[in-house]
């Protein structure tokens, strides 16, 4: 029309409008006319000053054309600039693209779909172009704005799915345009990102995929139009191309979106999407995420107990892929921050259903989290969450502090399980091992199944745990796997087992033990047996085993039912040892006694209850069904082994002189609940482990189980008055005694002061005969010798 | 047809269900949408008038009311040259609202964007509040006030014009601060302006700031 009634002036027009104008067709359905717009390529090709004037005429002509609605011309105006802008040089652009622009957002303002999405892909070829020259003062934020509105076009149906999929990529363009490019747009910033993943999220909601309903399910999902998966698509490029300093822009909106859409429950999507987000992340920040996760968790402290779980469920889901790359501090920092979320749970409110399954949210993440770090940070991890835990302290612990031990505990067995040992000692340092076997002794029979389930976990390294979780005499049907015993583990069980042993011993003594927390003693016993098969440690165990049996028998604290168990796993465990080292005289002797019992006296063999028939025989009047010590000594020793140790007698319980390993021992039970019994017993204890060649004979009738019961039961005003009474006359000996009397007690001092001295002066005399000034030397103090002439004058 | 004075962003929030998307279809398009279904996200709508000679622009953006679209919505704030708060006047809990709307606003908007309290629906005859009792309101909270029927096209005319007036007014007597690209803020001076008598509405002591067109490819 244009064309018809300026024909006969179009000479007196520029010529860059008449080669616009041509390329117009007379009836828009014709489509561009190509030959003229080849001219015009062409002619803004050899005059590039002319481009921006070009541009700026296409876009008036466009504008007009929205404007008397005539969407033809409007088309072919687009696509005119289109081919303008790729057949352009780089250099030439810059103003081109003002227009160029100014054409996309007349387009996008028009509320006609079609143009919505022209302009949508003509922005998309505009972002492919690489610019050089950088354009400081252009501005996205219509764009970003109108796209994302576009995201959430709420239009029918068809129409709706191609204005949301032209919002995706838009947003799309406008990221990859901005993000590439310093210079431009920062398009981290939250204003822009505050819209950009909202949008992405929306639309990736609205597909079916993670919903169970099925009428809302795509059927074209596998489009490649499908506006849920271009959204994903979107988001991984999104956050993969986000630096450190950009991450917490990104997920701060995801946060958002979540609550306000209440996505946390059920957090399927929510698990979707984090997974996307760390999958598609540099792989260093990934820590980030799981960071801002956690304090995710802290800001929603007070929302209900099920959102939280499901965040902590989402946390444990992707937990273990920011495992992989976190490194040191901030191992130690997640774990932390784990547990402090345990914490504050246990505080909050004990013993609800939804805080319960909280907390195993939280202890799974933990697992999850430890299962994928290396071992040796597996045991960093346990000693860590060791150093958590509140200890038992005999009168001052509340109902919470129990929780949060066992619950703590309960996390221990989680990593313990995810960690394979190879060796013990690495497995269990000194500073791991100690409080583990204090918390052993813990009062609640509960948190002491937990600590020996721990152990197991840690001991077993040929998936015997199995086999010997409930006590037996059939040995041979378990099919048990063994190995040689390496070097360091010798090592380790010579030096640590005692404390071991004892500690197993002592648990064994409480009264409040169940069945379950014997087998579970056992349990330990007979895989420290099967784990450390040899001739050393059998002794020790044998000694162990007679020990628990005079327990069984000299005991007043445990019930029946209690002694008739440790008489079960007793013979389980002489049934054991032979097997795994070969004894064949011992495995007799067992197999004999087995078969004594299942005659006289099946209550004394597995499995264990926690109640027998009333008319059950006592142990003690059953001599002939019991272990003898000298019996088995003389087994041993047909075994080929020596028994000089066995026929000492045994450290442990009644006939004993109490505990070897007084110190260490002393160390670590003192906290627990049955400190008394060593308070007394330090100086013997001491003198015994000085000098062990006297230990046999040392004061038998003093340290019976009768007196160490009498220790127990005596009230302690008692002991306190026996030991001021010590004081008192220990202290009236010093004053009233005459000084050479003093000087005769205290003597043995000073002669072995005394023999030092000469000892150091004899080596001294040595190096006399070399050099008489090197012998003053020496014998000069060191500040004579900094100043000699201080001394020759 | 197309160069135009000035841009201006205008962002209507309210409840759900107050009429927003009425109210622009009405002065956008002309028509009365019946059954509108609710809002997703935000609508987008432009709107050219004339001012005393001059063009304007006007750009809609229409927000959904809907709590869980707040996050996008919130993020429009931050750009807007006039914020829009409509309620229904014959829906008490719409107006309960308004209180945790503005501070929404306050938190989110510009702290110097014209704000305008809109009671809308007063074709209807089930009003439960009273006309005074939103002007009343408005005038606490700094915002002008004007009850608007979107079916009966009641004054929805005059809203916009008014804040496209305003809005220029201001743009005129001061020299452009307007929107960095970064944020919210604004690097120009401000005054706080007693404006002019209107018939019904009142302005009252707004504080206004102007933007150019702001979207710079505009004025390259």
């Amino acid at each position: 029309m244009c064309n018809g009634c300026c024909g006969c002036c179009s000479a007196f027009r520029p010529r860059y409008k008449r080669l616009v104008d041509n390329i117009f067709p007379v009836y828009p359905q014709d489509g561009l006319v190509k030959s003229n717009m080849e001219k015009l390529t062409f002619y803004s090709l050899s005059s590039p000053e002319k481009l921006d004037r070009i541009g700026e005429y296409l876009y008036q002509r466009a504008a007009r054309d929205i404007y008397r609605k005539k969407y033809g011309f409007v088309i072919i105006a687009m696509e005119a600039m289109d081919q303008l802008l790729l057949a352009c040089h780089a250099p030439t652009l810059n103003l081109f693209v003002e227009s160029f622009l100014k054409m996309v957002q007349k387009l996008l303002e028009s509320t006609e779909p079609e143009l919505q999405i022209l302009a949508t892909t003509s922005f998309v070829k505009f972002a492919n172009i690489e610019e050089d020259t950088p354009s400081y003062h252009r501005r996205y934020d219509f764009f970003v704005s109108k796209f994302s509105a576009m995201c959430h076009s709420g239009e029918r149906d068809e129409i709706r799915d191609k204005i949301r999929t032209a919002g995706i990529k838009g947003l799309q363009a406008v990221v990859r345009k901005t993000v590439s490019d310093d210079l431009v747009e920062n398009i981290w910033e939250s204003v822009h990102m505050d819209k950009i993943v909202p949008s992405l999220l929306f639309n990736m909601q609205e597909s079916g995929f993670h919903k169970k309903e099925s009428n809302n399910i795509d059927v074209t999902s596998e489009d490649a139009l499908d506006p849920p998966m271009l959204a994903e698509t979107c988001l991984r490029e999104l956050v993969g191309r986000a630096s450190f300093g950009h991450i917490r822009a990104v997920l701060r909106p995801v946060f958002k979106h979540f609550d306000l859409h209440t996505l946390w429950v059920p957090n399927d999507f929510a698990i979707h999407t984090f997974r996307i987000i760390m999958f598609s992340i540099q792989a260093q920040y990934s820590y980030t995420v799981v960071e801002t996760l956690m304090a995710h968790l802290d800001d929603n402290a007070k929302s209900s107990a099920t959102i939280r779980t499901n965040i902590a469920g989402v946390l444990s889901k992707i937990i273990a892929i920011a495992a992989g790359e976190s490194v040191g501090p901030s191992v130690l920092e997640i774990i932390n921050s784990l547990l402090s979320h345990l914490r504050d749970s246990v505080r909050n409110e004990a013993s609800q259903l939804e805080e319960k399954q909280y907390q195993e949210a939280l202890i799974n993440a933990l697992g999850e989290f430890a299962n994928h770090l290396p071992d040796y940070q597996k045991i960093e991890i346990m000693m860590f969450i060791m150093s958590k835990i509140p200890f038992p302290l005999v009168d001052n612990h509340s109902p919470a502090d129990n929780l949060l031990q066992s619950i703590l505990l309960k996390s221990l067995l989680k990593v313990g399980t995810k960690y394979q040992t190879i060796h013990l000692n690495t497995t269990f340092p000194v500073s791991f091992l100690e409080p583990l076997l204090r918390m052993s002794l813990a009062p609640d029979p509960d948190m002491r199944l937990l600590v020996q389930k721990i152990l197991h976990t840690l001991i077993d390294r040929h998936n015997n745990l199995e086999k010997l979780s409930k006590p037996t005499v059939n040995i041979f049907d378990l099919e048990l796997v063994l190995e040689k015993s390496s070097r360091p583990d010798l090592i380790f069980i010579n030096k640590h087992g005692p404390i071991i042993y004892d500690a197993l011993y002592t648990s064994l003594q409480m009264d409040t033990n169940t069945p379950e927390n014997i087998e579970a003693v056992y349990t330990t016993l007979a895989l420290l047996c099967v784990e450390l098969a040899s001739v050393e440690t059998v002794i020790d165990l044998l000694q162990l085993i007679l020990g628990i049996q005079s327990l069984s028998l000299n005991s007043t604290l445990l019930s029946n039912a209690q002694k008739f168990n440790l008489h079960a796993i007793v013979i389980s465990l002489l049934a054991l040892i032979p097997t795994i080292v070969s004894i064949k005289p011992l495995a007799d002797y067992a197999c004999q006694i087995i078969e004594q019992r299942k005659q006289e006296a099946p209550h004394l063999l597995p499995d264990l209850f926690s109640h027998y028939p009333t008319n059950s025989e006592v142990a003690n009047k059953l001599p002939h069904l019991l272990i003898d010590q000298m019996a088995i000594c003389e087994y041993v020793k047909a075994g080929g082994l020596d028994p000089s140790r066995l026929q000492q007698t045994s450290p442990y319980g009644a006939g004993g002189p109490g505990f070897v390993t007084g110190t260490q021992r002393n160390s670590w039970i003192e906290s627990g609940a049955r400190g008394s019994i060593i308070d007394i017993q330090t100086s013997e204890v001491d003198s015994a482990c000085s000098s062990p060649g006297v230990q046999k004979k040392y004061t038998d009738e003093e340290l019976t189980f009768e007196s160490m019961k009498k220790v127990l039961t005596e009230p302690p005003e008692v002991r306190k008055e026996a030991e001021a009474e010590r004081r008192k006359v220990l202290s009236h000996t010093f004053r009233t005694a005459t000084f050479s009397e003093l000087v005769r007690r205290t003597q043995p001092k000073h002669d072995v002061l005394q023999t030092k001295l000469n000892e150091i002066f004899n080596s001294l005399n040595s190096n006399e005969n070399r050099s008489p000034i090197d012998e003053k030397k020496a014998a000069v103090p060191a500040y004579e010798q900094n100043f000699p002439e201080l001394f020759y004058y | 047809m197309d160069d135009y004075k000035f841009l201006f962003k205008v962002v209507l929030v309210g409840n759900a269900g107050v009429g927003k998307t009425c109210l622009v279809r009405r002065f956008t398009q002309g028509l009365f949408p019946p059954g509108q279904g609710a809002t997703i996200g935000v609508d987008f709508m432009i709107k050219t008038v004339e001012v005393g000679n001059e063009k304007v622009k006007l750009q809609i953006w229409d927000t959904a009311g809907q709590e869980r679209f707040r996050s996008i919505t919130q993020s429009y704030y931050r750009s807007a040259h006039a914020l829009i708060l409509v309620y229904d006047i014959s829906c008490q809990p719409t107006f309960d609202c308004l209180t945790d709307w503005l501070r929404e606003i306050e938190e989110y908007a510009s702290c110097k964007v014209l704000r305008v309290l809109v009671g809308n629906k007063i074709d209807r005859e089930d009003r439960e509040i009273p006309t005074h009792v939103g002007e009343e309101f408005a005038e606490r909270h700094n915002m002008y006030y004007l009850e608007t029927s979107a079916k009966q096209s009641d004054n929805v005319e005059r809203l916009f014009m008014q804040i496209a007036e305003d809005l220029m007014k201001q743009a005129r007597s001061r020299d452009l601060p307007r929107y960095n690209s970064n944020h919210q803020n604004i690097n120009g001076t401000t005054t706080p302006i007693s404006d002019s008598s209107c018939c019904s509405g009142k302005f009252i002591n707004a504080i206004v700031i102007f933007g150019k067109p702001t979207a710079c490819i505009h004025c390259s």
